[in-house]
């Protein structure tokens, strides 16, 4: 879906067709890099410099020194006009050097809820030798504070993104710029590192949670499934269960991977159900699911999820949470789109 | 109420840079305080304190009203001072209050920015009033301060003071080559393209285009430079050595006059020879080069006179650097014409008449012999008791008589006018030369080092056989003084400067010596390195490649050239230096047989080991089976095994023989 990109080439005004302008202008400038999955190398053929307003400047101010130098014939305000030319021409190569050759991996967005916005971080990493100051991240209208990394050594480079709507979100591109040493040229460099953005709903907390007891109809007995097969209460290992609850004995015996199954024989399963929820609006359901479950991660019972066309569940641990509140992020919205 | 001092602000937000702003304004600006009135200096330390004290939370940043008031005040106070914000002087007390005031403006890093670029600017504005070596040095060092603050502003954090005073260094240092070729080949303009470049005249120093007895033993004390000679050649000796530079006819009864208006005549120009050298002269605001007798070529800016005398069109008000050639001993034999001889043999009526009374009983017994007159005067100053000094008693009445008859004690200028009065009245056309003799052998940088106060004065009188002919009655009381320069006749006066002296200096007043010679040597080659470029060198300096410095076309040439060769050089020592990158020879090794593999889609994918990998591509390639398990148990064996040198070398070889053989 390319037409749901970024909101400011939505308006019609001026400032949007510029954004929009723009947008396609960066796009045809970066036409030749792929997208960098998880990790990036800011490479020569990447790396972008021009003057900053500081930069023009000092242009103009060198300008005159050289004109009074020419007007009085002075020897040594040439030499001082040219020296600040030569220093400011190295700050091209400078700057350009204090970004060349950094790596850069994302790390992983920490899912949050609506309202709160996600922070994006990255690890740069220095091997050339040389510590790199005053980095700066920016990706959409945000921009973070300077970082820096000493000489074989790496950091962490994070900004706080847009807060965004429920859903699943692919990265902005992300803009690595600096203006180290003498602020006169900006380097940057475009990455499209890549990572999921998930942003679930807010949580509301509604009058009643369901209790254990109340979701006991008639569904809730088939629950358990096939895996009864083996006695004790032991099921096979599922990716996802806690480490917590393999079941060791079971394991040293048949060299399998066995967890104890709490969904058996303890208390019977809380189901949060879509259709319990008073309210035509389908964000204040998810919302209010959204509480129910981290009460019911909290009391640590197992507990299962249902929503219009998918069920979770029941279990327990972070896992299930996780699958759980991936489910109510993504609910009526497949797929990612670009944050 | 609490009072001014014990109230705290709150203290504006940390702006980095704003230290080292606080420090290099004053160092920038330091150099203009003994150029500037006292209140442009006032002006700006009042700011600086004022921005301390904001910086330290006791006090605030000005109201805007406040601001648009000092900045009126600060236009009408450089106003009254010169009548002008433009120029030399008046721009630059406008520049350091505005510095000034920028600082009470500070709020941003931008404002911090936009104070360290005028502090560049006051760097440059140093220039218009000193160009010595000290100067060069100490902006060095405020360029240096501010580039460092410039470093910390974009800095991102606070940096460790080593690190941007190294970071400055280093940038200044690796803007030395641009500089240096900028500075060759940028095209130079000969004057200046508005305005008159020195707007400001200050005192004529040196010589004076008036003579009267007393003006040059006064500046026996100035032991400041005046002249610095470099030979190309043998030098020639100190009595011969007469750099000549006003002369002087017209004779009004107390002194001598320069002459003015006199007609250019051409040089005869250099022969083999003729002593060929190079004069850097200080700045004297006046017309005059002192060349050395006598001129037969002169550089090529400046006129001859037919007195002698070389004039340049522009009064010289910055150092001057010219060659010259002379022949010591041969004055042109030009035809003196009867104006001329008139007015060599004037003399007011009621001039020196005892003087006239002795000249004449020397044409009396003389006849038509003026050599024979000449040498009655010498004898006349050799014999009776004349004392060369340096402290003569004032002259009353006619000064020539009283000189001649009374006191018979005085410095150069006595003795020169005297003479010349003496042959007036003895019907011998006579004129006064002023200039410089003697002077200090520099070994060290092979020079002669004239001061103002090796100024000395002496006589020319026209002989029918020989033309204007040099008589230096100095020679015939104080030879010393002519053979040996000023110490050789003052070395062992108590009263003289203690530069001239050879004795009986405390250690104190030795070492300053020593250290102004060291100075004068620094100076004499920053001058004749750097200040002396001019278009005329940079001329020479193009033509030795075979370029026009005046063709815009062979700038470019240069321009181009020179930087391209300095960024090839650049490039290549890059490239040298380049680190290694960072994997082992094992992976280059592999990275290398996944690139030659992509052409057939067999490149190896990330999460494939190298033995997995080595069997997928010979099941592809059978052919390449055998070089192929190769490659994979030496790489393996590379990366995992424990080896000793010895064994990794083989490897090693394995490894890329294994790969030079799985050619596809």
């Amino acid at each position: 879906m390319r037409s749901g990109k970024l909101n400011p080439a939505r308006g019609p005004g001026l400032a949007a067709r510029w954004g929009r302008l723009r947008e396609d202008f960066i796009r045809w400038v970066t036409r030749r890099h792929h997208a960098d999955g998880r990790r990036a190398r800011v490479s020569r053929d990447r790396v972008y410099i021009l003057p900053t307003r500081q930069g023009y400047m000092l242009l103009l101010i060198l300008l005159v020194m050289l004109l009074g130098s020419i007007n009085y014939s002075n020897n040594m305000a040439f030499l001082l006009t040219f020296l600040i030319v030569g220093i400011g021409h190295n700050a091209m190569w400078y700057t350009h050097r204090n970004l060349l050759g950094l790596k850069a991996t994302v790390l992983p967005v920490k899912p949050v809820f609506a309202g709160t916005a996600p922070v994006l971080s990255l690890r740069l990493e220095e091997t050339d030798g040389r510590p790199r100051e005053a980095l700066q991240l920016a990706a959409g209208a945000k921009a973070g504070p300077p970082a820096y990394v000493e000489a074989q050594a790496s950091a962490e480079i994070a900004i706080v993104l847009e807060p965004r709507p429920r859903g699943s979100y692919r990265l902005p591109r992300q803009r690595l710029s600096t203006r180290y040493p003498l602020g006169l040229l900006e380097a940057w460099t475009w990455l499209t590192l890549d990572s999921e953005v998930l942003v679930y709903p807010v949580p509301i907390p509604a009058a009643s949670a369901p209790a254990a007891a109340a979701a006991g109809d008639g569904e809730a007995a088939t629950v358990p499934d096939a895996t009864d097969a083996i006695p004790d209460e032991i099921r096979d290992y599922r990716p996802g269960d806690a480490p917590n609850r393999i079941a060791w004995k079971a394991v040293a015996r048949s060299g399998r991977l066995f967890v104890r199954d709490s969904s058996a024989g303890e208390a019977a399963p809380t189901w949060l159900d879509w259709d319990a929820i008073q309210g035509s609006d389908p964000e204040y359901r998810l919302s209010v699911l959204c509480h129910w479950v981290l009460e019911a991660h909290a009391s640590g019972q197992p507990f299962g999820l249902r929503l219009p066309g998918q069920r979770l569940g029941p279990d327990t641990g972070p896992a299930h949470l996780g699958h759980c509140l991936r489910a109510l992020a993504l609910f009526g919205r497949p797929g990612s789109r670009p944050a | 109420m609490m009072g001014l001092l014990t109230r705290t602000w709150a203290r504006p937000p940390e702006l980095l840079g704003l230290w080292l702003l606080l420090a290099a304004v004053p160092v920038a600006a330091l150099p203009h305080a003994w150029e500037q009135p006292p209140w442009v200096f006032a002006v700006l330390m009042a700011a600086w304190l004022w921005r301390l004290l904001i910086h330290l939370g006791n006090a605030r940043l000005p109201a805007r009203w406040l601001m648009v008031l000092l900045v009126l005040g600060g236009v009408a106070l450089t106003l009254a001072e010169y009548r002008t914000v433009f120029g030399q002087q008046a721009g630059t007390a406008l520049l350091l209050v505005m510095l000034a005031l920028k600082l009470l403006e500070i709020r941003t890093q931008r404002d911090i920015v936009v104070s360290l670029f005028l502090a560049y600017f006051v760097i440059i504005t140093t220039y218009f009033f000193n160009q010595s070596i000290l100067i060069a040095g100490y902006s060095l060092l405020s360029a240096w301060l501010i580039t460092a603050a410039l470093i910390q502003v974009h800095g991102g954090r606070v940096l460790p003071f080593a690190r941007l005073a190294r970071a400055s260094g280093l940038m200044m240092l690796h803007a030395l080559p641009i500089m240096l070729i900028l500075f060759l080949v940028f095209p130079r303009i000969p004057g200046p393209i508005w305005g008159s470049p020195h707007d400001t005249p200050t005192g004529q120093t040196g010589l004076s285009d008036r003579l009267e007895p007393g003006d040059i033993a006064q500046l026996l004390e100035n032991e400041a430079t005046a002249l610095r000679v470099r030979f190309d050649g043998p030098v020639p000796a100190s009595s011969q050595q007469y750099w000549r530079a006003l002369v002087m006819t017209d004779f009004d009864g107390r002194g001598w006059r320069v002459d003015r208006g006199r007609p250019e005549v051409p040089t005869d120009g250099a022969a083999p020879g003729d002593v060929a050298y190079t004069a850097t002269l200080e700045p004297t605001r006046a017309r005059y080069l002192p060349v050395l007798d006598f001129p037969v070529g002169i550089p090529g800016q400046a006129r001859l006179l037919d007195n002698l005398q070389v004039v340049t069109p522009r009064r010289i008000d910055s150092r001057m650097q010219y060659s010259g050639h002379a022949r010591l001993d041969a004055p042109p034999a030009w035809p003196l014409s009867a104006e001329e001889r008139a007015r060599a043999l004037a003399l007011p009526a009621d001039a020196a008449p005892r003087a006239r009374l002795q000249a004449g009983l020397w044409r009396a017994a003389h006849g038509s012999d003026d050599h024979a007159i000449v040498r009655e005067a010498l004898r006349l100053f050799a014999q009776e008791p004349f004392r060369y000094t340096l402290r003569p008693p004032l002259l009353r009445g006619d000064r020539t008589d009283a000189f001649l008859f009374e006191s018979r004690a005085g410095y150069c200028e006595h003795y020169a006018s005297t003479l010349a009065v003496l042959m007036r009245a003895a019907g011998i056309p006579a004129r006064v030369i002023t200039g410089y003799q003697g002077g200090q052998w520099m070994e060290a940088g092979d020079y002669l080092r004239l001061r103002q106060a090796d100024a000395h004065a002496w006589t020319e009188v026209w002989l029918e056989d020989r033309g204007w002919t040099r008589v230096d009655p100095t020679a015939a009381i104080a030879p010393e003084r002519i053979e040996t320069g000023l110490s050789g006749w003052f070395g062992e006066d108590a009263d003289a400067p203690a530069f001239l002296r050879r004795s009986g200096l405390p250690w104190t007043v030795q070492w300053r010596l020593r250290l102004s010679d060291w100075h004068d040597l620094m100076t004499f080659r920053w001058e004749s390195m750097v200040l002396a470029f001019d278009p005329e060198r940079q001329r020479e300096l193009f033509a030795r490649f075979g370029l026009d410095a005046t063709d815009w076309r062979s700038v470019l040439i240069a321009l181009g050239g020179s930087l391209g060769g300095l960024a090839l050089l650049a490039g290549l020592l890059a490239l040298l230096r380049r680190p290694r990158d960072g994997r082992d020879p094992a992976q280059r090794a592999l990275d290398r047989l996944s690139r030659r593999m992509r052409r057939h889609q067999l490149a190896r994918e990330p999460h494939e080991t190298v033995a997995a990998y080595a069997a997928r591509v010979s099941a592809a390639r059978p052919d390449l089976a055998h070089p192929l398990a190769d490659f994979a148990r030496a790489y393996t064996h590379l990366r995992y095994a424990e080896l000793d040198t010895q064994q990794r070398e083989d490897f090693q070889r394995q490894l890329w023989r294994a790969l030079g053989e799985a050619k596809t």
